[in-house]
């Protein structure tokens, strides 16, 4: 699958590296490409274009905070979880786009 | 106050003491009545009570207060001179009686810090009037009640009864004589000298004998009398007076034990290891005669915030408490309790969790002191090599050793009023002489500022006669009245010139206002110069003389006074309430006058530039020079020293070596176009202009082998870490920042690590630090299992942004590996560790792992 994702925790100066970490850790292990975008304290990075967005067959939100340029997922289908589910089980958060 | 002659030997005032006539004022006023044959009456207008002035008692029964209209009449064989006396000590000397007793803030209930609250201890709260923490076994004493009546006491013989308070009288005055021979300290003396006029109070002691008159025995007089008088204090409408209540029952207390044995006298309690005492009242010569050694708080029920005990205990440095409501019922003899009265309150059957608190807070105390001890005795150097001259402020030569000791380059100001004032009269040029040669020779090679008479106006001296002002701080002082004071100001010259033969003298004139001021002091100096040569006494001829720069007129002269002196010394107190036109003691203007409001920060800047185009030298030594957190502003003003009291040399020289002169005044030249005040303020919240980032990573950062037991304690000790090696000036403030995040939900993120983390103003710097338990720690995980490593990352609000987020990502990634997790985790070491994590976070670019 292709999958673009994006994590954004409160302070943004830990949890979204960790999640963004487990999240494009678990794609590679299960064959998958992804390309994960972080909106932390250093502001957004790693951006997704609208290239990488069209491309993609999901998105995975792992945010606890209101995501920034919302608008560019208007045509994709988003999963949403928390930012501590996708460091704590990311593996689930992948098994959730099977279901 | 303002006496007004009405018709022959009456006069009228108006109290102007802020506290009324309360009982050391009074004393004061009786002491001065007394040396007169006369009898003076006063009547207070308000409440029409009359008192006799000799009495002290009667004075504080008529309740004089603040603005009470009172008439004396004065008749007796030497009615004009005592007239004259009285109208003149209430003119000048009694004002100065009063000392406004220390305001001391109460500490928010709610600010215990977590580590305390989350060990479930008891907790009471009360007031802290005297600060510091102090821990012991309890040991219940005071309480001092007159018994009500003294059951079978007959009175036979009333001479004998009148002997027997004869005796007594004397007795208890030599006692307390006896104990102010011993004590050194002005408070104790003013106290103990408050009790003495109570023993020999005139109305106290008719009372007394006339109730012996009618029939009772000298103990019951005493009951019935201190019973009175004590009510009578008690009713009064000032706080200042009911306290005084306590010093009454335990001066009539002392007459009964002279009269009747030991039988009412509480007993002295003998302390042999740390003790709280606690209280239901504690009287000001039962304090004095505890074991000092041994005493470490005072916890009192009912006391005031400005009794004698209070005040003593204060001058005395011994922590403590009032109004912890029932403290003897809750506070059990013997049980150890801590009396922390910085925060003002008991804490009670303290777990050992409690005592590690402060145990710990004692050792990051120590280990502060310890790590700026490096910076205290090295110059203060800032990163890109400018130097700043960091002086002491002193006003005894008892402080010249301790601002050495703490760092001081040099004696920045060292006041000479102590000499002046309190004394008996004028000191001498030979006493004076022998203060400023151990001030000159303490710190040989470093300069030695000796501020010449700075006095007048709201420190005036009775034997210079200065006549009364409306507005002191406008008024005659400083150097203003040397002119009139040519033998005064003589003999202070020749001492301190003649001090110069011993050490770097240089002498500095306050409260200049013109040329002519400063061209006197040179001729005079010149004079004082070519006796002390005739005289052949030795003394340094390149002596510089420098100027106070208090009044703002003087800072558009500076040109010509370049001139004619070598130094300035600003002095930012006076000159702020003079430019601000704020009375410093008013608290309805005193916060207009703000040190950080851009026209005064333009003023100062402008006062450094000129002095230096005129080639000489400039320093500071106000309270603004003290604020670490205006560093920045005096450094990139240029100013060639800040002066200080010596406890803040430590903290500010270690704080220079960490700016840039060049971002401090870029700094500056952004303060300066500010809105105002509060502008400043916040620039300099979110810009410390420091010269190259502290490293991320510090040994002194990764704690091994922690004792903490808690996460309460773990966050702790990382935050004091940060604390000691000077990463933070407010502990609780980024405490509780990292717990603001932890309530979001746990940064325990599992396989034993958790990542507490905050992103704050009181991160004075990007912080990496790492504890590891001796014990896991329950952290609240998200799999529920104990943490064994704390990873903190501490990142500073700024308006420079990020600089150490890169780093900080690059460590959470690298943390959702396992081999790294293995590495961090077995690290048995702090080089290992430090080896392990420098390495890591270096060689990976912040993208390395996408």
């Amino acid at each position: 699958m292709k999958i673009v994702a994006l994590t954004a925790c409160p302070t943004g100066i830990a949890h979204t590296y960790m999640a963004a970490e487990q999240l494009d850790k678990t794609a590679k292990a299960l064959g998958h490409q992804i390309k994960v975008e972080t909106q932390g304290a250093m502001g957004i990075e790693n951006e997704l274009s609208e290239n990488d967005i069209l491309q993609a067959d999901v998105a995975i939100f792992a945010a606890d905070i209101e995501v920034e340029k919302r608008e560019r997922f208007q045509k994709i289908k988003i999963l949403r979880v928390s930012v501590q589910e996708a460091i704590k089980n990311p593996r689930g958060v992948f098994a959730k786009l099977q279901g | 106050m303002a006496p007004e002659v009405g018709r022959s030997l009456e006069f009228s005032f108006s109290c102007r003491l802020a506290g009324g006539l309360h009982a050391r004022p009074a004393s004061c006023l009786a002491e001065v009545v007394g040396t007169f044959a006369s009898e003076c009456m006063l009547t207070n207008h308000r409440n029409r009570a009359k008192a006799n002035l000799k009495s002290v008692l009667a004075i504080i029964a008529a309740d004089v207060r603040q603005g009470d209209d009172c008439c004396v009449r004065v008749a007796g064989p030497d009615e004009e001179s005592a007239r004259a006396a009285l109208c003149h000590f209430i003119d000048h000397d009694l004002p100065l009686c009063d000392e406004p007793p220390v305001e001391i803030a109460a500490p928010d209930t709610q600010a215990l810090p977590r580590a305390l609250r989350q060990t479930g201890v008891r907790c009471y709260f009360g007031t802290a009037v005297s600060r510091g923490i102090g821990h012991g076994a309890v040991v219940l004493t005071g309480g001092l009640a007159l018994p009500r009546a003294l059951a079978g006491e007959s009175a036979l013989d009333s001479n004998r009864e009148q002997q027997k308070l004869e005796r007594a009288i004397s007795a208890v005055r030599g006692r307390i004589d006896t104990m102010l021979a011993r004590q050194a300290s002005a408070v104790e003396a003013a106290i103990l000298r408050a009790h003495l006029a109570i023993v020999g109070d005139i109305s106290l002691i008719n009372d007394i004998q006339a109730r012996i008159e009618e029939g009772r025995s000298a103990g019951q007089a005493i009951v019935e009398a201190g019973e009175s008088f004590t009510n009578m204090l008690r009713r009064s409408d000032s706080q200042y007076i009911r306290e005084r209540a306590l010093d009454m029952q335990e001066i009539c207390l002392q007459l009964l034990e002279r009269v009747n044995g030991a039988r009412f006298r509480p007993l002295t309690v003998e302390l042999h290891a740390p003790t709280v005492v606690v209280a239901e009242t504690l009287a000001p010569q039962q304090l004095l005669a505890l074991n000092r050694e041994w005493v470490k708080a005072l916890v009192l029920d009912n006391a005031g915030t400005t009794s004698h005990t209070v005040i003593l205990a204060r001058s005395l440095g011994i922590p403590t408490l009032v109004g912890v409501k029932d403290a003897p019922r809750l506070l059990p003899a013997g049980q150890e309790i801590v009396v922390d009265a910085n925060r003002g309150c008991v804490l009670a059957q303290a777990p050992a969790s409690v005592r590690r608190f402060y145990e710990r807070e004692a050792e990051v105390a120590r280990r502060r002191q310890k790590f700026l001890s490096h910076y205290a005795q090295a110059p203060a150097v800032t990163g890109d090599c400018r130097k700043l001259e960091v002086g002491a402020n002193v006003s005894s030569p008892g402080e010249l050793a301790a601002a050495l000791e703490r760092g001081a380059d040099g004696i920045g100001l060292f006041r000479t009023e102590m000499l002046f004032v309190g004394g008996d009269g004028m000191p001498s040029e030979e006493k004076q002489f022998e203060v400023y040669r151990q001030a000159a020779g303490a710190a040989p090679g470093r300069p030695v500022l000796i501020r010449t008479l700075d006095i007048g106006g709201d420190k005036p001296l009775p034997y210079l006669n200065l006549p009364r002002e409306v507005n002191p701080f406008l008024g005659y002082r400083g150097a203003r009245l040397y002119a009139d004071h040519e033998d005064l100001m003589r003999e202070q010259f020749r001492a301190i010139v003649r001090s110069s033969a011993f050490g770097k003298v240089q002498m500095l004139l306050p409260m200049v206002s013109s040329l002519a001021e400063v061209r006197w002091a040179k001729t005079m100096l010149a004079r004082v110069q070519a006796e002390l040569a005739a005289e052949n006494i030795a003394f340094d001829r390149g002596m510089p003389l420098g100027v106070m720069v208090e009044v703002p007129a003087v800072t558009f002269i500076l040109d010509q006074l370049c001139r004619e002196v070598e130094f300035f010394s600003i002095g930012t107190n006076d000159l702020a309430q003079y430019v601000f036109a704020a009375d410093r003691t008013n608290s309805k203007v005193s916060g207009l006058a703000d040190v950080l409001h851009p026209g005064f920060l333009r003023l100062l800047r402008q006062i450094v530039d000129t002095v230096h185009q005129g080639g000489k030298w400039v320093g500071i030594c106000g309270e603004m020079a003290s604020d670490i957190r205006y560093l920045p502003l005096l450094l990139g003003m240029g100013l060639d020293e800040i002066s200080v009291p010596a406890s803040e040399i430590p903290a500010l020289k270690e704080r220079v070596s960490r700016l840039s002169n060049a971002n401090c005044e870029e700094l500056l030249s952004r303060a300066l176009l500010c809105k105002g005040a509060e502008e400043v303020q916040d620039l300099l919240r979110h810009n410390l202009p420091i010269d190259k980032a502290w490293p991320l990573l510090d040994r002194d950062l990764l704690i091994l082998d922690s004792e903490s037991e808690t996460k309460e304690e773990a966050i702790r000790e990382l935050v004091n870490a940060c604390y000691v090696t000077g990463r933070t000036d407010d502990v609780e403030a980024m405490e509780e920042a990292l717990w603001a995040r932890e309530s979001q939900y746990s940064t325990g993120f599992g396989h034993g690590f958790a990542i507490p983390h905050c992103k704050t103003t009181a991160a004075l710097a990007g912080s990496l630090a790492v504890l590891k338990p001796k014990k896991p720690i329950d952290w609240g995980a998200t799999d529920g299992q104990p943490t064994s490593v704390v990873v903190l990352l501490a990142l500073r609000e700024s308006a420079s942004g990020t600089e150490h987020m890169q780093v900080f990502s690059q460590l959470a990634r690298r943390l959702m590996h396992e081999e790294f997790r293995k590495s961090v985790m077995g690290s048995a070491t702090s080089d290992s560790l430090m080896r392990f994590l420098a390495g890591a976070l270096s060689a990976n670019s912040p993208q390395a792992s996408s």
